[in-house]
């Protein structure tokens, strides 16, 4: 009840109303993501308090799942990548008329998956935090570990190609002071890299600049399917139709997002999946269904709430934004970790009882304005993709009032497009950015505690343990990964 | 895709060695623990087994319909992706000179003018509209400290 108490001042529910406002206008806007947009308003915020700049930020993640069905339902332009089922389905059911029950079901079904994540989130976040209190420096070491597997295998659609984005990762990782020894290692005395890479660089040059230059490379032209204010509640026979797939969607999103990497982009695409295998139709699946839309966007919300849970209870990121924000805390000086909420609770709670409040906004917001959002869509993208640029480029300079930070994310942004257009995904590589000099960090400790032994990684209990699993994994996939060659190779010789 | 496959293998082949050719200059362990060395060297041998991996790949798979897909756009898409990156590298240029609303207004009716085909007075108008919001909202308001050329601005 404090964190309600805290959260329901004037200045708080401000912030919460314009992180809902800015992330549904990013959600519906193409070209600028929820991470890179968290990632400008970073040095914005550097002079507020936590609590107000941390709600803004979560407001900003989940408004911005609200916002993505806008574009993908009326334009078949998924706002963000977590909404690209939704534009198969919405789309489709837009073009019948029914773009009202379209747009009100993915409200209403990220509304139910929002709030019972959010109860998710409070039921599972303090258990975990205070099971991680026992974590010692070889159990963070194996964790991260495991998260690192989880973000590479469930990545992007090439393993070899996440691996590969991790490991470049976890060289940007190297740049800077070392811990061990105070070394400098590839920093070439260049002193502003002797703290090593900013991630806000990296996320707003692979997330922010690359994705304007993959947007700007056609001239783009929407014309939004028109809808009005009568025609957005679905009836109560629709909204009772897609109660199963609203409630398997945001349990499957929940546990999705807990997971390291897997965001809310996976667990819709999971759960459309699993959708269509229960359907008594499912070759009507592509066709505007229900729960096709019901479903997965219930996932992504539910998705949020799941990846703010290893962020806040183990200090460890579920997804690209949450690895912003876990920046975030750590600039603001607190402790992603069991230790915030020991040493932070008013904060911890502020901020979970403020994603109740932010969703309860969102519906507000997105119900009754989506024909306002919607003609937004309208604005020529030739006048929105410099308006993001030059934020950027705010946002980079602000870092640390210099024009060096600005030079690496241009650098960044041009090999973020590369490595779009070569289907190299770049969110291993800034989890990696971000988990690799933890890992070090954890395994010299760990090393030094154990004075040399490798032992310490088996012997431990919570170790083993998730080094077992690790293994397991990487076996499970490499041996669907040498199936799938092989059968390749028998096509080849028939 | 596999000619952009092959670029990359060779490129993480040289970042590979690069990573190598670093860790050289550090000690690989200390007493019990790593050394500043050890983190660069496996970065440098994972990198160079994955590159080898990704160039074998793009000489074993028969090619499918990913190779349609090209590393570079076309032509017009490739002139309009760089010529906006070569725009902002000359905001990060000329930005100390001419300050930050001189510099926006600049980029923006640059952009607008040339790449988007907009007239000269809407282009200049943008231009100054941008300028002005962004100063507004970060200058005047947020108090961000953006940078002031030579006439003050």
């Amino acid at each position: 009840m404090g964190g309600f108490a805290t959260c329901l001042t004037p200045y708080n529910i401000w912030m919460a109303l314009l992180g809902c406002l800015l992330g549904t206008l990013v959600g519906i806007l193409p070209g600028l993501g929820p991470s890179a947009t968290i990632a400008i308003l970073l040095p914005i915020t550097f002079g507020m308090d936590a609590t107000p700049a941390m709600i803004m930020m979560c407001a900003v993640y989940y408004g911005a799942m609200y916002g993505g069905s806008t574009t993908s339902i009326l334009v078949n332009v998924p706002g963000e990548s977590s909404s690209v089922i939704t534009a198969i389905e919405g789309h489709q059911l837009a073009m019948q008329g029914k773009a009202g029950t379209a747009l009100g079901l993915s409200a209403i079904g990220s509304f139910i998956a929002g709030i019972l994540g959010t109860i998710g989130l409070v039921a599972a976040a303090v258990p975990l935090a205070e099971f991680s209190l026992q974590f010692g420096p070889a159990d963070f070491f194996s964790l991260i570990v495991m998260g690192m597997l989880t973000i590479i295998f469930v990545g992007g659609k090439s393993i070899p190609k996440s691996l590969m984005s991790a490991v470049i990762g976890l060289g940007l990782g190297c740049v800077g002071t070392d811990i061990v020894e105070g070394k400098d290692r590839f920093t070439y005395g260049i002193a502003e890299l002797l703290d090593g890479i900013d991630f806000v660089v990296l996320v707003m040059g692979t997330f922010g600049i690359a994705e304007v230059l993959v947007s700007a490379e056609e001239f783009m032209k929407v014309e939004p399917i028109k809808v009005k204010f009568r025609e957005l509640f679905p009836s109560p026979r629709e909204i009772f139709q897609v109660r199963w797939a609203v409630l398997r969607g945001t349990i499957i999103g929940f546990i999705i997002g807990v997971l390291p990497g897997a965001g809310p982009t996976i667990a819709s695409f999971v759960t459309y999946g699993v959708e269509k295998s229960l359907s008594k139709t499912p070759e009507k699946f592509g066709t505007g269904v229900l729960e096709g839309i019901a479903g997965p966007e219930s996932s992504n919300n539910a998705a949020t709430s799941g990846a703010m849970v290893p962020m806040f209870a183990l200090g460890i990121p579920g997804s690209g934004a949450t690895a912003v924000m876990l920046g975030a805390l750590i600039l603001y000086g607190l402790k992603p970790g069991p230790m915030l909420f020991v040493e932070n609770a008013d904060f911890v709670w502020a901020v979970m009882a403020s994603m109740f409040i932010g969703n309860v906004i969102l519906i507000i917001m997105n119900l009754p304005m989506v024909p306002l959002f919607a003609s937004l869509l309208r604005i020529s993208y030739a006048l929105i993709y410099p308006a993001i640029l030059i934020i950027c480029v705010i946002g980079a300079y602000a870092i640390s009032t210099g024009l060096f930070d600005v030079g690496m994310m241009l650098i960044f942004g041009i090999a973020g497009y590369f490595m779009k257009r070569a289907d190299i995904p770049p969110a291993p590589m800034l989890l990696a950015l971000l988990l690799g000099p933890m890992m070090e960090r954890a395994l010299y400790q760990a090393l030094n505690l154990s004075h040399g032994s490798m032992m310490t990684f088996i012997t431990r209990p919570i170790s083993g343990a998730l080094l077992a699993i690790s293994l397991i994994m990487s076996i499970a996939v490499g041996t669907k990964a040498v199936k799938r060659a092989r059968a390749m190779v028998k096509d080849d010789q028939n | 895709m596999r000619k952009a496959d092959r670029i990359f293998g060779v490129i993480g082949l040289g970042l590979s060695l690069w990573c190598y050719l670093e860790s050289r200059k550090f000690h690989y362990l200390t007493d019990f623990t790593p050394g500043p060395g050890f983190m660069p060297f496996w970065v440098g041998v994972v990198l160079a087994l994955l590159s080898c991996y990704l160039l074998y790949d793009t000489f074993r798979r028969k090619p499918g319909k990913e190779d349609d897909v090209k590393i570079l756009p076309n032509k017009h898409a490739l002139y309009r992706v760089g010529f906006i990156f070569l725009t902002l590298f000359g905001v990060l240029i000329i930005m100390p000179l001419l300050g930050f609303p001189i510099t926006v207004c600049l980029f923006v009716a640059v952009i607008l003018l040339s790449l988007e085909r907009y007239s000269i007075p809407k282009s200049i108008g943008y231009g100054v509209a941008y300028a002005a919001v962004t100063w507004l909202i970060f200058e005047y308001f947020l108090k961000m400290g953006l940078p002031k050329g030579f006439l003050g601005i």
